[in-house]
């Protein structure tokens, strides 16, 4: 029979001490007459329950700033103010606001919702700087998420051939290579991120439950134990001697970009033909160059960005996912060749977002460990949310929880533009609007509003 | 109707007690007074004050103090003291209110003008956010503005109805207020709204969420939204609705649909709405009766064959091909194509629709504008913008950028003391009593207090307009309308957060 894809959630709370937006404050001069707590609607203020004659101290993590304490409060004696812990967190892409909400979408895998419309910055760099469309009504096969339609999210990872040829029996003839159908266009990536072997058990039952591929150091395969379903995991190798070390029922392995490239995959391929070979390249003027014959042999290319969302070049993944998938549409071997981007992938809408702009799938490296209470603080020898003690279940139900938040506000996305497949959203540029194209068609009439900077 | 839009109400002094304290500087008074009252002999903004009789001077009204910069009068009080006692700070709290899109000094502003009626200069910064682009980044080439204007020479009233037939609808302000659900608000909020919109001669919307009886005095200026749940959307209702308003998408929200979450559905708005309390009420998107402009037009049809007398408003969200949903709802007989972009207010939505579904406002604009003129058909359509208008200044950029008029709705939160805290959607509501169906919360706000305070809100935004419009040699506002040569685009030099 068939089955909806479902991802099992459990709501998972942080371990570590919860970094709240606003601080309470409560002066000396509080006489304790308590109309804080009764004007607080969450239940800030509360009287101490060791002596009820006085008022405990206020629980920050449950202002939400409203300021009513601090208006009915006789004595002016409460204050709120931003915190400074929340105002330093992320670096970056990853926003106070992105890693704060992470960890709620890693807590209870639900999507954000808020009231008060929105409250964030015009655009900004890379995926900002770039709005996804909506259909508005006219077209009955596009339905909303609330429709009667399903919204796929699968993708296939692997060479597709341009067309099937059949013989007069109707045989298939043309010869078909290894293909893995993931889920969700995401895969977890662990080789670029230092976890420890705990989280790495979890991350694997992360992606276990989410039917995805997780790639990892080949190290790290033996420290799995065999705990987790080697056909999801995809190893890191630099030579083919390191096929030994692969386990026979994984399907894809990755390879560094060298300029040895060619002969470590034809010699892959030739010991195990159904295994994927994906190519990880760091993206520069240079790889421009040299990826058409890639792109002709690979089964995927993986572009890495910096955590900072950007290439060496200082371009922001937006632009070059744009600028390959042209040229290879141009070059006719876009279709042949599954492209992975991966790096400062921060938000939700990033997902999508960086599908738009020409990639089949994405890999999830940073986010993992900030669905795990990291502050992307980069102090990582006195982590504030002591990620090395992370036990395995936590690690697999907040990875889970916040792949599937991120997976159903994709679906939102999907869903408003009227796409039931995440396939179809590949490229698809001509379904978003990009900052300059729309600044230029709105202001370049405006003194000084020809260009966006 | 016909004369009502000469209407300008009076505006009046209309407290803010519920705002106090939160305040830019906190002075502050240590023990080390002597009471000898020199400060308030010497500030004449009125933050040191000592009652007649009483020994010590009463706690520094610190709403009062224009700060640091003081230090350059001869009257400053701390530099006077002859003990040392006072001091000026920042406030703290002052800088945990607000956004880059609403900033402080916005939010303050506002609530000023809903306090007073007295309007905001044009060069405040309250009058611009920090969002680093968009309304933020668009100024006007102010000429030079007149100190003193006589508001009765201009004229800021637009209609709503261009096309040669039907009834004529003109509003005294080109300003009217957005849809917002019974359930998502408070009855309190909505017949505050009606009242203002009474006074001042424009139109509140029900959204869609069923018409309260509170609201039938009000029937001239309260519209009724019509949107794919058909909540509270009765043959009665429609009938008595100058305006009727269909809600293809939100901007906030754009094809998601609308959502009230369970535990504002109490059994008072699932009364309303006939539906059962308690419950997530979904407004789903898309209406799965309209698949194309001959479908828009039967729903017009269907409208215009109840009330003939209404005007029709077909309320979209900004997708890529904005211009031709436009254009289709014209040729299907809309008199109001009402454009709402994503910046703008909600009860709730998801923070990744906000952001990222649909283009902003400030592009759509110019693009329908530019494109039902191109078609010939400009002057027979009302273009009403909304999302993320929220002074009036932005209400005068985007007529600049080629709209008629504007939609506002959280503007009008603000004016009744909504501080943008954004909980709106959960548990009880808003816990200021504006968003929420709570029977304790709501009491909060009495409505004559939230009319005038709307009333003085639009007062002072009139002032503004006609200032704006005297440095520019004009007397009407629709002489405003898609005069991009007006404004210049300014990054400014300003750090991105």
């Amino acid at each position: 029979m068939y089955e909806r894809y479902h991802i099992h959630v459990v709501p998972t709370l942080g371990r570590h001490h919860p970094v709240p937006k606003f601080v309470v404050r409560r002066a000396d001069n509080c006489i304790n007459c308590g109309k804080c707590e009764r004007a607080c609607v969450y239940g800030a203020h509360k009287r101490d329950t060791n002596d009820l004659r006085k008022m405990a101290e206020p629980d920050s993590t449950l202002c939400k700033n409203c300021f009513r304490c601090v208006v009915e409060c006789p004595q002016r004696a409460l204050s709120i103010k931003v915190n400074d812990e929340f105002r330093n967190l992320g670096k970056g892409v990853w926003t106070p606001v992105r890693v704060s909400t992470m960890w709620n979408e890693a807590e209870n895998a639900k999507i954000p919702v808020l009231g008060a419309g929105y409250r964030g910055n015009f655009s900004g760099p890379g995926y900002d700087a770039m709005w996804t469309d909506m259909s508005e009504i006219v077209r009955p096969t596009r339905d909303g998420i609330h429709g009667r339609e399903f919204i796929s999210t699968s993708v296939d990872i692997g060479r597709k051939p341009p067309l099937l040829r059949f013989d007069e029996n109707g045989s298939l003839l043309t010869q078909m290579g290894p293909i893995v159908d993931l889920p969700v266009p995401f895969l977890l990536d662990v080789s670029r991120i230092s976890v420890t072997d705990a989280a790495l058990k979890g991350m694997a039952g992360a992606a276990k439950e989410l039917g995805t591929l997780m790639v990892l150091p080949l190290d790290s395969v033996s420290k799995l134990n065999g705990e987790a379903p080697a056909e999801l995991l995809v190893p890191l190798i630099s030579s083919v001697q390191d096929l030994e070390r692969v386990p026979p029922q994984a399907r894809m392995v990755e390879i560094s970009h060298s300029p040895e490239w060619k002969n470590v995959l034809k010699e892959l391929k030739e010991k195990r033909p159904g295994l994927l070979v994906s190519i990880r390249v760091q993206p520069s003027k240079e790889l421009m160059a040299a990826v058409d014959d890639m792109a002709r042999e690979a089964d995927v290319l993986h572009v890495l960005f910096a955590e900072s969302g950007m290439d060496h070049d200082g371009q922001y993944a937006r632009d070059t996912m744009r600028l390959l998938h042209r040229h290879l549409v141009k070059v006719g071997l876009r279709d042949g060749v599954t492209v992975i981007s991966s790096g400062g992938l921060a938000a939700a809408e990033m997902v999508p977002k960086s599908i738009i702009c020409g990639s089949d799938a994405v890999t999830l490296e940073t986010a993992l460990l900030v669905a795990l209470g990291c502050h992307v603080c980069e102090k990582c020898e006195d982590c504030p949310s002591d990620l090395r003690s992370a036990p395995e279940e936590f690690v697999k139900c907040r990875v889970t929880n916040l792949c599937s938040a991120w997976r159903d506000q994709m679906l939102e996305m999907l869903g408003a533009m009227g796409i039931r497949e995440v396939r179809r959203l590949r490229g698809e540029t001509g379904r978003a609007i990009f900052q300059e194209d729309a600044h230029r068609d709105a202001f370049s009439d405006i003194t000084g509003g020809g260009n966006v900077e | 109707m016909s004369e009502q839009y000469d209407c300008v109400p009076e505006a009046s002094w209309i407290p803010s007690e519920k705002l106090k304290f939160i305040n830019r500087y906190v002075v502050e008074r240590k023990d080390t007074c002597i009471s000898c009252g020199l400060c308030g002999s010497l500030c004449p903004y009125g933050v040191h004050q000592r009652i007649e009789g009483h020994a010590k001077v009463l706690p520094p009204y610190s709403q009062r103090c224009i700060g640091p910069t003081c230090a350059s009068n001869d009257f400053h009080c701390v530099s006077h003291c002859p003990t040392n006692s006072l001091s000026v700070r920042e406030s703290e709290t002052f800088s945990a209110l607000g956004d880059v899109r609403w900033t402080t000094d916005m939010i303050l502003a506002t609530w000023h003008m809903a306090e007073t009626g007295e309007m905001l200069p044009l060069d405040h910064p309250g009058n611009t956010g920090r969002a680093g682009g968009g309304f933020d980044h668009l100024h006007f080439k102010l000429g030079d503005v007149p100190e003193k204007v006589d508001y009765a020479e201009f004229s800021t009233a637009i209609d709503l109805n261009r096309r040669k037939s039907g009834e004529r609808r003109r509003i005294a302000i080109p300003v009217y207020g957005g849809g917002m659900s019974y359930g998502s608000v408070s009855l309190h909020t909505m017949v505050a709204r009606a009242k203002a919109a009474k006074a001042w001669g424009t139109y509140t919307c029900t959204g869609e969420g069923g018409y309260p009886a509170e609201l039938v005095p009000f029937k001239d200026n309260v519209i009724t939204q019509i949107a794919t749940g058909l909540f509270g959307v009765k043959e009665e209702t429609i009938m008595r609705a100058p305006i009727v308003e269909f809600k293809y998408a939100q901007g906030a929200k754009p094809g998601l649909g609308g959502h009230l979450l369970g535990d504002k559905n109490t059994p008072l708005v699932a009364k309303m709405r006939e539906a059962v309390p308690n419950t997530s009420l979904f407004s789903p998107f898309p209406f799965h009766s309209v698949y194309s402009v001959e479908d828009h037009k039967k729903h017009l049809d269907w409208i215009s064959s109840i009330n003939p007398q209404a005007l029709l408003s077909v309320k979209v969200s900004t997708p890529n091909d904005v211009e031709m949903v436009a254009i289709g709802s014209y040729y299907a007989g809309a008199h109001i194509v009402h454009l709402d972009g994503g910046y703008g207010g909600t009860g709730a939505a998801p923070e990744i629709a906000k952001k990222n579904i649909a283009m902003p406002i400030e592009y759509a604009i110019p693009k329908v504008h530019k494109f039902l003129t191109n078609e010939g058909v400009r002057e027979d359509v009302t273009l009403i913008a909304s999302g993320g208008m929220r002074t009036a200044l932005d209400v005068a950029k985007a007529i600049a950028l080629g709209a008629d008029g504007v939609v506002i709705g959280t503007a009008e939160m603000v004016a009744l003391g909504c501080v943008r805290c954004g909980n709106c959607e959960s548990g009880r509501g808003c816990p200021r009593g504006i968003a929420t169906t709570d029977p304790v919360l709501y009491l909060q706000m009495d409505t004559n207090w939230g009319a005038q305070r709307l009333t003085n809100l639009f007062s002072a935004w009139r002032k503004q307009w006609c200032h704006l419009l005297a440095s520019f040699g004009m007397k009407d506002i629709t002489e405003l309308r898609g005069r991009t040569d007006l404004l210049r685009y300014d990054a400014g030099e300003e750090v991105r957060a």
